[in-house]
């Protein structure tokens, strides 16, 4: 009985200390976190940028117009630390990018991964980088 | 008689094990922090905010914080000060998000990595966040106080000096710019508070923090701290561009407004968020 009610306080601590992760970004409302969209495009810039680098890819919508996609994504030393770098991603490189969109419609979002024409998958967020906090 | 052997043996073997483990705990200088460390605790002084002056109140009030748990959910036993944050970025107005210093404690309450260097009458913090030097004077200076306190004026990241009591350094910063939050969420502090550190090495890879803020214009009882604990950072941790050993150390994490506020903000944060709740 001692032992689950330490648990419980030990539970209940946690919850205290650790706020809930939706609310934890400081990104609100801003992205829909539920909905994943995959776009096929090319890099048309990286801006490898503190405390937030940014990705822009050119994606043909089905009336072959060109739109310029941008994501956020992790800092710096995150990526660094993953073994990513300013040349990890080059301009003109076909890539297909994995974003939670942005909730009002714009062609923005924030990086759930990176999928190379070779299928290798990177700067993923579901295998440790933490673009969120 | 064989038997007897057997147990000497066992018995030096016991004997040698248990000094190799007590020498591997001591194997650490308690008056030396030196080393590339990460904290862990709460995000802010901690959860335990004491009673506020109306001042302070107005203060957390007027701070709107993006980060904590969303303003209107419910309590669930937190102080309503962590439940406050706004759901659409751009209203709110963390200094931070324009690449304002983050200033003291709330610097050092991010678990990014900081360097402890000792130099002679003096700790440096060298935060990989913001690229930021804290000096921590121990040449037996006080803290400015008074004329001199008010001569010399708030700073982001205060005027700090202190000692060693025993194996624990303790240290009390004073004048600290007001216009920066305690932490992540918002909390004020004044221009009148004193804030207590006190470090304590308790292993090879290891620090205890504990601080205590003294502020009574905003704060009705001092806030005490949980207990902070900074664990070491491996060196592969700290390698820039992930190549072992090419550029190791503390990296460059500053947040400059051509980068946040004319890039971010601007091409993504703002635009992403615009109508958004309306």
């Amino acid at each position: 009985m001692k032992r689950l009610r330490s648990l419980v306080l030990l539970l209940a601590g946690v919850l205290m200390v650790a706020p809930p992760l939706a609310a934890h970004h400081g990104r609100g409302a801003t992205f829909d976190m539920k909905k994943q969209l995959t776009l096929k495009g090319t890099v048309s810039q990286v801006k490898w940028q503190n405390p937030h680098v940014l990705i822009f890819i050119d994606v043909k919508d089905d009336a072959g117009k060109v739109v310029t996609w941008g994501f956020e994504n992790s800092n710096v030393h995150t990526l660094a630390n993953q073994g990513y770098n300013r040349n990890t991603l080059k301009i003109g490189q076909p890539v297909t990018a994995v974003l939670n969109p942005a909730v009002n419609g714009a062609p923005l979002g924030i990086i759930v991964k990176v999928i190379l024409a070779d299928g290798k998958e990177i700067m993923s967020r579901e295998r440790g980088g933490n673009p969120l906090d | 008689m064989r038997n007897r052997s057997l147990i000497s043996l066992l018995a030096t073997v016991l004997v040698v094990g248990a000094s190799s483990v007590a020498m591997a705990q001591a194997q650490f200088n308690p008056r030396d922090l030196s080393g590339i460390w990460t904290i862990r605790g709460h995000r802010s002084i901690s959860a335990n905010v004491p009673p506020m002056t109306p001042e302070g109140e107005a203060r957390l009030s007027a701070n709107k914080p993006t980060r904590g748990r969303f303003l209107g959910e419910p309590l669930n036993g937190q102080h309503p000060g962590f439940v406050r944050a706004v759901r659409i970025p751009s209203q709110g107005n963390d200094p931070a998000h324009q690449c304002n210093p983050n200033g003291f404690p709330r610097l050092l309450l991010d678990p990014e990595p900081v360097e402890f260097l000792q130099a002679e009458g003096r700790l440096l913090q060298l935060f990989q966040w913001e690229r930021t030097l804290r000096e921590l004077w121990m040449d037996g200076r006080a803290v400015p106080a008074g004329e001199n306190l008010e001569n010399l004026g708030p700073a982001w990241y205060g005027h700090t000096a202190g000692g060693w009591e025993g194996n624990t350094l303790v240290l009390n910063t004073v004048g600290l710019d007001d216009r920066a939050w305690i932490d992540i969420f918002g909390f004020p502090k004044s221009t009148a508070a004193r804030i207590e550190e006190r470090y304590t090495r308790t292993g090879p890879d290891t620090i205890e923090l504990r601080m205590t803020m003294y502020d009574p214009t905003f704060y009705k009882e001092p806030w005490v701290s949980d207990v902070k604990t900074f664990t070491r950072v491996k060196r592969e941790e700290t390698t820039y561009f992930g190549w072992y050993g090419l550029f190791s150390g503390i990296t460059e994490g500053i947040c400059a407004p051509l980068n946040e506020v004319d890039s971010y903000n601007t091409l993504v944060r703002d635009p992403a968020g615009k109508g958004v709740g309306k």
